[in-house]
């Protein structure tokens, strides 16, 4: 307990707090569990971020993240420590939500209904004025919008676009926690804003009613 | 309005809009963008897609008792796997010899069966097949005293 508090008590510069992490995954694996808890409200946010961003509005999203640490407690004696604990975590998150959604067979969510033209042109006035709509019931409307267009993309557009975007990942992150090249993500991202401009376009300069599908990227 | 930025450029084009792009490489891009209407407008797109994106709202923090409930978890799973680690071999042995029993009682039923079904159909064929001049009929028993002799007198006949 006494290596414990000395662990936690480290300063939190950005030098040291690698290898304080360090010091914490390994006072974990050999069994102290006041270590374990400490990473867990260290990545809580992020992994909460993690999955409820490829998960989207799935009301299991905290069950999935305590199944993610229940699986990190089980093997992180195996854990080497040759990678950062974080981007093992995520990667971890990642294959949990992709197990969680080829169980449930779960299909992204669809909106029955598309956008009326008059919502269309209230988010073009959102995007037009550059800063968020001042009140929260407008902010609530905009976010609604937001995650009906998004609903049109690729699952796979919609998981770079959030994961960047909206819960702060790194193209570096990104990159080790899907396995991918970083430009590779890169142009992922590129052609992930570039459909989602198109979504958006066909609703503002067209009828919602019977619009078609993002458009297919060319990717290399 | 439909655009297409040129592939070479995509990767670049990311890194100028995160303003991440440095040296000759942002250079170079410069001078595309200069002559390339299509990676302006990729461009201009892109940006706009960060503005639309900033509406969302990150994941709510799980809050602090979230740490606690995944412990407890943690710790209910560990018990209920070492409760079950004490008798899994017990448990074990025992579903092996059942089910070797299971399987031993099948093979004998089975045998069982097979031999009943044997020895009927052996009968049958022995029934179908039976032909009187090999097995003849059991000769009946002699009504009277002359019959008595004369079937002396048959069994006797070759014998002289």
């Amino acid at each position: 307990m006494a290596a414990t508090a000395s662990a936690l008590s480290l300063p939190v510069s950005r030098r040291e707090k690698g290898e304080e992490e360090r010091q914490l995954v390994q006072l974990a694996q050999s069994g102290e569990e006041a270590a374990f808890e400490e990473l867990i409200r260290r990545h809580q946010q992020r992994v909460f971020g993690l999955v409820s961003g490829i998960l989207r509005r799935r009301e299991d999203v905290e069950d999935v993240v305590q199944q993610v640490f229940l699986k990190v407690f089980v093997s992180l004696k195996r854990f080497d420590q040759r990678a950062a604990f974080s981007t093992w975590l995520y990667k971890i998150s990642v294959n949990e939500c992709w197990d969680y959604l080829r169980k449930k067979k779960v299909r992204p969510l669809v909106y029955e209904a598309d956008l009326s033209e008059e919502q269309v042109s209230r988010l073009d006035g959102v995007v037009s004025a550059d800063q968020p709509p001042a009140s929260s019931s407008d902010r609530a409307e905009a976010r609604d919008l937001l995650e009906r267009m998004m609903e049109k993309l690729p699952e796979q557009d919609r998981e770079l676009l959030v994961l960047k975007e909206v819960e702060g990942f790194s193209v570096q992150e990104l990159a080790e926690i899907l396995d991918l090249n970083v430009n590779t993500v890169k142009v992922r991202l590129f052609r992930a804003r570039a459909r989602l401009m198109d979504v958006y376009k066909r609703r503002l300069h067209s009828k919602p009613a019977g619009s078609a599908g993002p458009a297919e990227g060319k990717e290399g | 309005m439909n655009y297409a930025a040129c592939p070479q450029y995509e990767a670049a084009l990311e890194d100028q809009l995160q303003g991440t792009l440095r040296g000759a490489e942002a250079a170079s891009l410069a001078e595309h963008l200069e002559t390339c209407k299509g990676c302006r407008a990729a461009l201009e797109d892109a940006a706009l897609s960060a503005r639309l994106l900033a509406i969302a709202e990150p994941a709510p923090d799980p809050g602090a008792g979230f740490s606690r409930i995944v412990m407890a978890r943690i710790r209910q799973q560990v018990q209920s796997n070492e409760g079950k680690s004490i008798w899994r071999p017990v448990v074990s042995v025992a579903w092996r010899f059942a089910a070797t029993a299971a399987f031993a009682l099948v093979m004998l039923v089975s045998f069982d069966l097979g031999r009943q079904s044997q020895s009927r159909s052996d009968q049958s064929i022995v029934a179908e097949n039976r032909v009187p001049e090999i097995a003849p009929d059991r000769p009946s028993l002699p009504a009277n005293r002359d019959e008595v002799i004369l079937m002396m007198a048959d069994t006797s006949h070759g014998k002289q």
